[in-house]
């Protein structure tokens, strides 16, 4: 019974990943750029998912690694002279040690501090990247175009961002299964009984933060080298890391699933809505938000475990009414 | 001379920052809701006084009345109909503290769509006829409008302590912040006592954002530096604690308009939040104490 379930969720996902490999083929390139966004805010949702879903963190201001992978991109890629893909992994390199260095301090803190402490810090590091010269400040970075064709341009970029979703997906199924994933999930249900037991709770927390860090900077410099201009508001926006956090508790934290479900209901949403009504998108989507805490707030994934029933929305109600 | 007008400066925008900080912080400590939305109310309450400046020429500081008694609604609707319903039983552990506060995200947006929709994306000031006039002190300038916007948000946040410490309701607030289970065995109705607190802390954003307007030009989608200053004091003057939001305020104006002078404009902001991150890690009491932190 249990295998036949297991094939089913393998046939499933290798139906779902040969459609995306061939929809490009298949489209025009502007439903090829809204599912490279996509598949971005995937692999944004997933990496925060390392964090949130097993640890039970919300790093509000993970978006810090989206802009220092970006960033990072692309000054060793204009100043250094370096290729793109080493200067995409040296960047994503850099978020792990960066997430590593301010994390030992403030991964000490819990629930809505080291929300606000992550927060603190993405906001000063926007801040001090619109100063200094390297970045060239306000002004925004200008990025060297990728030498190819418009369309093979966009096939590249969607493929990236789409092996980058991959692969994010991959280590977090990893994580799940480990050790790594077993002591998160000690952490997030009771953190002092964790360290109790003898689980070095400092050390998996900062392990889980240094490689959601990775793949946020991953998606940061692909972002970076797709749009080949960035400036500090738009890569170190608050907005951003928002939206992905909404996505992974509107998919399901602590799911594999979810961050998909999520990306893909509320950026195919907002696409639809902001083609249609566009004075709307924004009051339409916070309406959505308002909706879905009320009465699925621990996201589809949970909702579809309690068979999609009714009662189970009504009871979800009533156990969060005071 | 410099130093002294930076320094003066500070401690009157600074009151203004601790009127803004003081409602999100009452809110945050009774309830333990991070109110995303309280930089929107800031907004909606500069509004406010602008229309009623500008269709019936009322003069701006006699609208603050107003703007608090309708942002009060506003605020009491909205617990009562929308965030209570995501902060019972089942949303105190876990992720589910963070439900609030995404509500209150997408309440922000939506309050920002319908305030863009209705009065434009436009810049607006409120100038009045004695705007620019201001009083010369050895070659130090204060502006009047300045001294009573210090005066009025100071005098708001004092009332507001009168309230809590003098009146039944409001010791009934303080009653949940020391025991949210004790309070509810000796009969406080939880509920309605959330709903009076969040209408508080709207009202005292309206009355700031009536404050604001007379001094700073805001648009629907300038909401953003309220929120974070609101954040960046209330870490400093410690949870739900009025007295330490007066400081932290006039603290954060003073340190940014220092550094406005010596470092340079564009840290402004950016010291706001390296205090922020330091004062987390380091003292995360706060500055003063250790109230309200369990």
């Amino acid at each position: 019974m249990i295998m036949q379930e297991k094939w089913r969720v393998y046939l499933i996902i290798g139906v779902f990943l040969l459609i995306l490999i061939i929809l490009p083929f298949m489209s025009n390139k502007y439903w090829i750029r809204i599912f490279t966004t996509i598949f971005m805010y995937t692999t944004l949702a997933q990496a925060t998912n390392i964090l949130m879903g097993f640890a039970g963190l919300v790093p509000f201001g993970n978006v810090v690694f989206f802009g220092i992978g970006a960033y990072l991109t692309g000054i060793l890629m204009v100043d250094f002279g370096l290729s793109f893909f080493p200067a995409l992994i040296f960047g994503a390199v850099v978020c792990f040690a960066f997430a590593s260095v301010i994390g030992y301090p403030i991964l000490k803190l819990k629930g809505h501090y080291f929300a606000i402490a992550t927060m603190g810090v993405s906001e000063a590091i926007k801040q001090i990247a619109t100063n200094i010269q390297i970045t060239r400040g306000g002004m925004g970075f200008n990025l060297p175009l990728i030498p190819l064709k418009i369309e093979a341009a966009y096939f590249f970029f969607y493929f990236l961002m789409f092996s980058a979703m991959v692969l994010v997906t991959l280590a977090t199924y990893w994580i799940s299964r480990s050790r790594i994933g077993y002591a998160l999930r000690g952490i997030m249900s009771n953190e002092e009984g964790a360290k109790s037991l003898g689980i070095n709770t400092a050390y998996y927390k900062l392990v889980a933060w240094g490689i959601s860090a990775f793949f946020t900077g991953i998606a940061g410099g692909i972002f970076a080298y797709w749009y080949a201009y960035i400036d500090p508001p738009s890569v170190f926006d608050i907005g951003i890391a928002v939206r992905f956090i909404i996505m992974l508790l509107l998919g399901g934290a602590g799911t594999i699933i979810g961050p998909f479900l999520g990306a893909f209901f509320i950026e195919l949403l907002t696409e639809t809505i902001w083609s249609k009504f566009l004075f709307l998108h924004l009051g339409v989507l916070g309406a959505i938000i308002v909706l879905v805490v009320i009465f699925m707030p621990k996201g589809f994934m949970w909702f579809y475990r309690q068979r999609f029933s009714l009662s189970a929305l009504l009871e979800n109600v009533r156990k969060g009414k005071l | 001379m410099l130093f002294a007008q930076a320094l003066i400066n500070g401690i009157l925008v600074g009151a203004l920052y601790s009127c803004v900080a003081v409602g999100f912080s009452l809110v945050w400590g009774v309830s333990n809701i991070i109110n995303l939305s309280h930089g929107i109310f800031v907004i909606l309450g500069a509004y406010t006084t602008f229309w009623l400046f500008t269709f019936f020429h009322i003069d701006p500081f006699l609208t603050i009345p107003v703007s608090a008694a309708t942002l009060f609604i506003l605020g009491f609707l909205i617990q009562k109909h929308l965030l209570n319903y995501v902060v019972g039983p089942s949303q105190r552990s876990g992720m589910g503290v963070f439900m609030s506060l995404i509500l209150t995200f997408g309440l922000a947006r939506m309050l920002e769509n319908f305030m863009m929709g209705i009065w434009s994306g436009d810049w607006r000031t409120v100038t009045t006829s004695y705007t620019g006039l201001s009083l010369m002190i050895g070659g130090i300038s204060i502006p009047y409008i300045r001294i009573a916007v210090c005066l009025i948000a100071l005098i708001s946040t004092w009332l507001l302590s009168v309230f809590l410490n003098r009146t039944r309701t409001g010791m009934a607030i303080r009653a949940i912040t020391f025991s949210f289970d004790g309070a509810q065995i000796v009969g406080i109705d939880i509920a309605f006592i959330f709903s009076i607190t969040f209408a508080i802390g709207a009202a005292l954003a309206g009355i700031a954002g009536s404050l604001v307007s007379l001094i700073y030009s805001f648009s629907p989608f300038l909401s953003t530096p309220y929120l974070s200053w609101a954040f960046v004091i209330v870490v400093m003057g410690g949870l739900g604690s009025i007295f330490g939001a007066i400081i932290g305020g006039v603290l954060l104006g003073v340190i940014e308009s220092l550094a406005t002078v010596y470092v340079g404009p564009g840290y402004q902001q950016a010291i706001g939040f390296i205090i922020l991150v330091l004062l987390l890690v380091f003292r995360p009491q706060g500055l003063f104490g250790k109230q309200f932190l369990k």
